[in-house]
């Protein structure tokens, strides 16, 4: 490798570092570093610099309810009951069932919608299971990716797990089903570097299924390839 | 094996983690009455809402509690891989809210003026001076190399939005990034020396 490549990879080094690369170049830097140790021992060197960020934000005082919510969620988990968790009065988000909880009424979605077919994808795609629940959360599992969407209202968060980075120029993009029709529910977003991506979409009323697909940058009009999960709305 | 919340106090975060990892509640509970107030902190700094930034820390606490075996110690301390829990739901709280704006104020202090003034506890007092030598390092960066550090890690914008939003050139943002990290890794080697 000459100067000049290597001067490309250090600069994007620190940027990979503050979380600010693309995925898909996230994903070839780390492919690069893993056989570089120069490269390796730059970015060791500069991690300490990112991991002191945090430290230098203002502390704001934590409220005392968030504790009790949390360690009465913990503790009731701990104990093995099934009670829902608690959540703050008026949150937009809340918190889905557990895994336990949701595997146990997975059911295999098959759906076609107006010529537009789910269907799997190979080993890095997902035939799609859900679960659901007298509450208002619905969770779905998937070979290799796991999807829960959990509703409050007509809002919904939609949460992945397992995600494979995306190619450069790619984003994922969220649809929702009613009856035949799919529509974007106005969501894209990008895999964290841990695999995990979260997305709102609002106007759950009467959605059947939630469904993510890779599109070009900004988005698509129509789903212009399979979904990588869907996930059904039981009615 | 459970174990009383006053010996888990005595435990360092890393053998709290096993304990975490075992569903021990106490364990946890130190383990948030460590860190809870700076990962409340970095979350209210990134979403700038006092409820989403409550909905990030429950979530990402329960995320830790659900998963406390899958702490690595290869991979830093336990403060920084549950920070980088918080800022990853955070920004994954901004970029679900498409079409608003993150919160990008570069004066916290202005931010916190608006606190009433019983939200200062004795102890964050305490810490604030050394979370000022911190901020020093960052403080003492040329503008153009922190706003873009600041806008990537606390704003989530990748290289390229913040090329365009600033109306410079990708290999600008980058060269700024890596020179502000350099200089903050700089000082903290000063500091350190």
């Amino acid at each position: 490798m000459n100067e000049t490549e290597h001067d490309r990879w250090r600069d994007d080094i620190a940027a990979y570092l503050l979380g600010a690369l693309e995925p898909g170049e996230a994903a070839e830097l780390e492919r690069h570093v893993a056989g570089c140790a120069e490269c390796e021992q730059e970015l060791q060197r500069l991690r300490p610099a990112v991991r002191v960020l945090p430290e230098t934000v203002e502390r704001v005082e934590a409220p005392a309810a968030l504790r009790g919510r949390l360690m009465e969620q913990v503790r009731s988990e701990a104990a093995g009951s099934q009670t829902a968790p608690a959540t703050r009065q008026g949150s937009r988000w809340r918190f889905g069932l557990r895994p336990a909880v949701g595997l146990a009424a997975l059911a295999l979605v098959v759906a076609a919608i107006g010529g537009y077919a789910i269907r799997d994808s190979g080993s890095g795609g997902a035939k799609t299971t859900t679960a659901c629940a007298k509450t208002t959360a619905f969770a779905g599992r998937s070979p290799g990716i796991t999807a829960e969407i959990v509703c409050q209202g007509e809002t919904g968060t939609l949460r992945l797990a397992n995600l494979h980075q995306l190619p450069a120029g790619k984003v994922l993009q969220a649809w929702v089903q009613r009856g035949k029709q799919v529509v974007s529910a106005k969501a894209l977003f990008v895999p964290n570097s841990d695999g995990t991506a979260t997305a709102t979409i609002d106007g759950m009323d009467g959605v059947n299924t939630v469904m993510v697909t890779a599109e070009p940058r900004g988005g698509s009009v129509q789903p212009t390839s399979a979904p990588i999960v869907s996930v059904a709305i039981p009615q | 094996m459970k174990i009383r919340a006053s010996k888990a106090e005595r435990l360092a975060d890393e053998e709290l983690m096993p304990r975490i990892g075992e569903k021990d509640p106490d364990a946890f509970e130190v383990f948030y009455d460590r860190h809870g107030g700076v990962a409340y902190s970095l979350a209210y700094r990134i979403v700038g809402e006092r409820g989403a930034a409550e909905d990030v820390v429950q979530e990402a606490f329960i995320s830790i509690w659900r998963s406390g075996a899958r702490y690595d110690r290869g991979r830093g301390s336990v403060r920084s891989w549950m920070l980088g829990i918080v800022r990853n739901r955070a920004i994954d709280f901004l970029r679900s809210k498409a079409g608003r704006a993150p919160k990008l104020d570069f004066d916290d202090d202005a931010v916190l003026e608006h606190r009433p003034a019983a939200e200062l506890t004795d102890a964050e007092a305490l810490r604030r001076e050394t979370t000022h030598e911190l901020r020093g390092a960052l403080g003492e960066l040329p503008g153009e190399q922190s706003k873009v550090i600041e806008l990537a890690y606390f704003g989530g914008f990748s290289h390229s939005e913040i090329a365009t939003m600033l109306e410079v050139p990708l290999g600008t943002v980058k060269g700024r990034m890596r020179l502000g990290l350099e200089k903050i890794r700089g000082e903290l080697a000063g500091g350190m020396a």
